[in-house]
């Protein structure tokens, strides 16, 4: 209630690409879900556990994420005090590189207008829905420099991975980066919870010795210098680490458990409002096991598939297995399966598109087939 | 407050007795209409999308559902430093203080409210109907003409007309009288309940309605008759889009099937002239893999695991397996259990419709909850907040209120809670 933390997520993460998906925007911005992008549920958990500032860190394609963004009002972060803060990269009129320590030196700048003790930092390729008022509460009292948050997936959901070795009482004593062999199956979340003085003090000391560029698992590394403590998070996590895995937790959420976990036992996931019409389901639409957004036109077959807002799928076209993003439109006769299609993307008639369950095949945003 | 030229006056006082239950505890402005929206949606988005963006909301009877819906006037760009949506209650006054006595002594008691706005037009609009329209362009018709009122009117067919307000008018469209439902109209352009005035003209009529101990103070029957009466020039303005009054459960459940049978007429998808509305924070939707949903309409929150054929479902409803939900009105968070059917039947927020409930039109005969006063054509309206008792044999036409008094066998209702 009185969550005495801030929040500082990373928009994107350069370890990770979703091929042709993520050309046009930062990973946080991904569609999901059928009306969310992904940063929507690890900014709704913060909000959900009272933080009321929180800064998202970007360093490029960031247009489709302020877009989404706005100025917080969705997540009640319009605020007079507070509130969301986008950060974009420092460029001072004379660099002539964004990547220089502009980036990090921005960060402390934000960090010390907060009054808060704590700061959750976050990176967004995780979706999870929970509040963070035990992992601060764990936090304080094992006396713990940092806490990084973890669960027992291992190194299924493929590079990039972290993976945690701890001690007898939960503290980190090794992680090891994309491992060939492990002996744990303890994979980090990117999800810290440390104070924010000594947040401060270690990317003042991060920027003395060079670096230039902010990591969540660059604090955890610490672990022989500070006590970092493991926190365990038992609840439904999706991963997305690339394109099959991101069709993968897509076609997860047709799994009940799943989206009950989600959606509807936990709090609200907060998202941009986008005012459509209701979907309408016409005289022969077939539909099952589906998610379907709003101001969706269904006049053909959908099966095992999840559609953003504003989709058709015309009469005599059967849709199987896919992931149909904002606006897109698949015109009469056609069979799509194991395909997805970014916004706005146009099917014409007749079209034939199949692709593996493991190897989807992806349309970018605004093609025409 | 800043000037405005143009400020609008969403009369939304009234109870609507003949929504029956729906209405019981909230306006009818704030009844869902239509999937996602509630019947204020189509006038205050009128008004964003006309370039109005000082709007008084008067609310009277049951005011809290419709003061949350709409707040600060957010979702439809209302929250404006110097204008926006202003919720406009009756209110204490150092004299004498009372409800809105009528349509017009509630714009009377909000003189003080338009005089610091002091604006040239003002438009006065209904919560009640379901329509878009570009008050711009009526506003361009007043001014063109040198009107002192401009009353938009709807061609209806002429068995209809004794139904409704009737203007009468001359060449030009001129009006020459207003008849409240005639038993022998002399035309059959119908009062949409959407005036444009003259602003110092209104002030005076207002002030000298006031005055008139006789008057009831309502638009129709006083202030424009009083005009006409004064040689004020008033002009009619034809509007020919879709317009529907959902005013009784007939005509709201009739509204809603027209999104289903006539999706072009409204045309919500039409993104130049967007209704806005408070969105629900839920998930998409779910269609479940042996559910069938067909000729339908719905929106986020809703899961679906039963057959939903030809209805029209408000957020976060439940359709569980074997249940069939056809020719309904679903309003948020309704829950129809496994083996229910339902035929024409419009249910009010949150209620559970029991096991293998069957109700509506395909049940013929009356019953103790049978009303003909209110429902028609076979119509069940269930009020908010009840779970009805499993295995109920409901028949057409009637209405599932608490509040009546019923036998222990022939209640239908398990419990009541709050939603």
């Amino acid at each position: 209630m009185f969550t005495n933390a801030m929040g500082l997520i990373l928009a994107d993460n350069k370890k990770i690409s979703l091929g042709e998906l993520s050309g046009p925007r930062a990973l946080s911005a991904m569609p999901f879900a059928g009306r969310y992008r992904i940063v929507d549920f690890v900014l709704s958990n913060m909000v959900n556990s009272g933080i009321k500032n929180v800064g998202i860190l970007t360093y490029n394609k960031y247009k489709s994420l302020m877009d989404h963004l706005g100025t917080g009002s969705p997540w009640s972060l319009d605020r007079k005090n507070d509130g969301l803060h986008i950060l974009p990269p420092y460029v001072n009129s004379e660099a002539t590189n964004i990547a220089g320590d502009e980036e990090m030196a921005g960060i402390i700048d934000y960090l010390k207008t907060s009054r808060t003790t704590y700061v959750i930092v976050a990176n967004s390729n995780v979706v999870l829905n929970t509040t963070f008022d035990d992992f601060i509460k764990k936090h304080e009292e094992n006396g713990a420099d940092i806490s990084v948050m973890f669960n027992r997936d291992g190194t299924k959901y493929g590079n990039p991975s972290y993976i945690i070795e701890t001690d007898e009482s939960g503290f980190v004593k090794d992680m090891l980066f994309n491992p060939q062999k492990c002996s744990s199956n303890k994979s980090s979340l990117g999800i810290l919870c440390l104070r924010r003085d000594l947040l401060i003090d270690l990317i003042a000391k991060q920027m003395a010795h060079g670096l230039s560029h902010f990591g969540v698992h660059s604090f955890v590394k610490m672990f022989d210098e500070l006590k970092v403590s493991a926190y365990e998070y038992s609840g439904t996590v999706l991963r997305i680490n690339n394109v099959k895995t991101y069709f993968d937790a897509s076609m997860n959420l047709l799994n009940e458990r799943i989206r009950n976990d989600l959606f509807w036992s936990g709090e609200s996931v907060y998202t941009k409002v986008k005012d459509e019409a209701p979907t309408l389901y016409f005289e022969n639409a077939q539909v099952s096991n589906s998610i379907v957004s709003d101001g969706c036109r269904i006049y053909g077959n959908v099966e095992e598939s999840v559609l953003f807002r504003g989709v058709t799928i015309a009469k005599n076209t059967t849709i199987k297995n896919c992931v149909i993003m904002q606006d897109a439109h698949i015109s009469e006769n056609c069979h799509l399966e194991n395909v997805i299609l970014d916004k706005n993307a146009i099917v014409r008639p007749g079209i034939r598109l199949v692709g593996h369950r493991d190897f989807p095949v992806v349309i970018g945003k605004g093609a025409g087939i | 407050m800043a000037k405005a030229d143009v400020v609008a006056m969403i009369l939304a006082g009234g109870q609507g007795a003949r929504l029956g239950v729906l209405t019981k505890k909230i306006a009818k402005p704030a009844v869902p209409f239509g999937s996602r929206y509630r019947i204020i949606d189509f006038p205050l988005s009128n008004c964003v999308n006309s370039g109005i963006e000082n709007v008084g909301v008067l609310s009277q009877y049951q005011p809290l559902a419709l003061n949350t819906y709409v707040g600060n006037g957010h979702p439809w760009d209302l929250d404006r430093h110097n204008c926006g949506a202003f919720i406009l209650p009756p209110y204490q006054k150092s004299g004498k203080s009372d409800w809105y006595k009528g349509t017009a002594n509630a714009i009377y008691q909000n003189m003080d409210f338009l005089d610091d706005c002091n604006p040239k037009y003002v438009v006065i609009l209904s919560g009640d109907h379901i329509y878009k329209m570009n008050y711009a362009a009526m506003l361009k018709a007043h001014i063109e003409k040198g009107a002192e009122a401009t009353i938009a009117v709807y061609e209806v067919p002429w068995e209809e007309a004794p139904r409704f307000g009737i203007l009468n008018t001359s060449e030009g469209d001129e009006i020459t009288e207003f008849v409240e439902k005639p038993a022998v109209p002399e035309s059959n352009l119908a009062s949409m309940g959407v005036y444009i005035f003259t602003w110092d003209v209104l002030r005076q009529a207002l002030i000298e309605d006031e005055n008139d101990e006789t008057s009831n103070n309502d638009f129709g029957k006083n202030i424009i008759p009083r005009l006409l009466g004064q040689g004020s020039k008033l002009y009619a303005y034809r509007f020919s889009g879709y317009w529907k009054d959902v005013g009784t459960i007939s005509s709201l459940w009739e509204t809603n099937m027209d999104i289903l049978d006539k999706p072009e007429d409204i045309n919500l998808v039409d993104r130049a002239w967007r209704i806005y509305s408070r969105n629900p924070v839920k998930p998409s939707h779910y269609i479940g893999a042996e559910a069938q949903v067909i000729d339908s309409a719905m929106t986020d929150g809703c899961r679906i695991y039963g057959s939903v054929i030809h209805s029209v479902l408000s957020d976060s409803v439940i359709v569980e397996k074997g249940a069939v939900v056809k020719d309904c009105v679903l309003l948020p968070g309704v829950v129809v259990k496994a083996g229910a059917h339902l035929e024409r039947c419009i249910v009010d927020f949150g209620t559970i419709i029991g096991e293998n409930v069957k109700a509506g039109a395909n049940v013929d005969g009356e019953g103790p909850y049978t009303n003909h006063k209110i429902c028609s054509e076979g119509i069940v309206v269930f009020e908010r907040g009840l779970e009805i008792k499993a295995g109920a044999v409901i028949p057409g036409n009637s209405m599932i209120d608490s509040d009546l008094e019923v036998s222990e066998e022939d209640n239908v209702i398990a419990r009541t809670f709050r939603v």
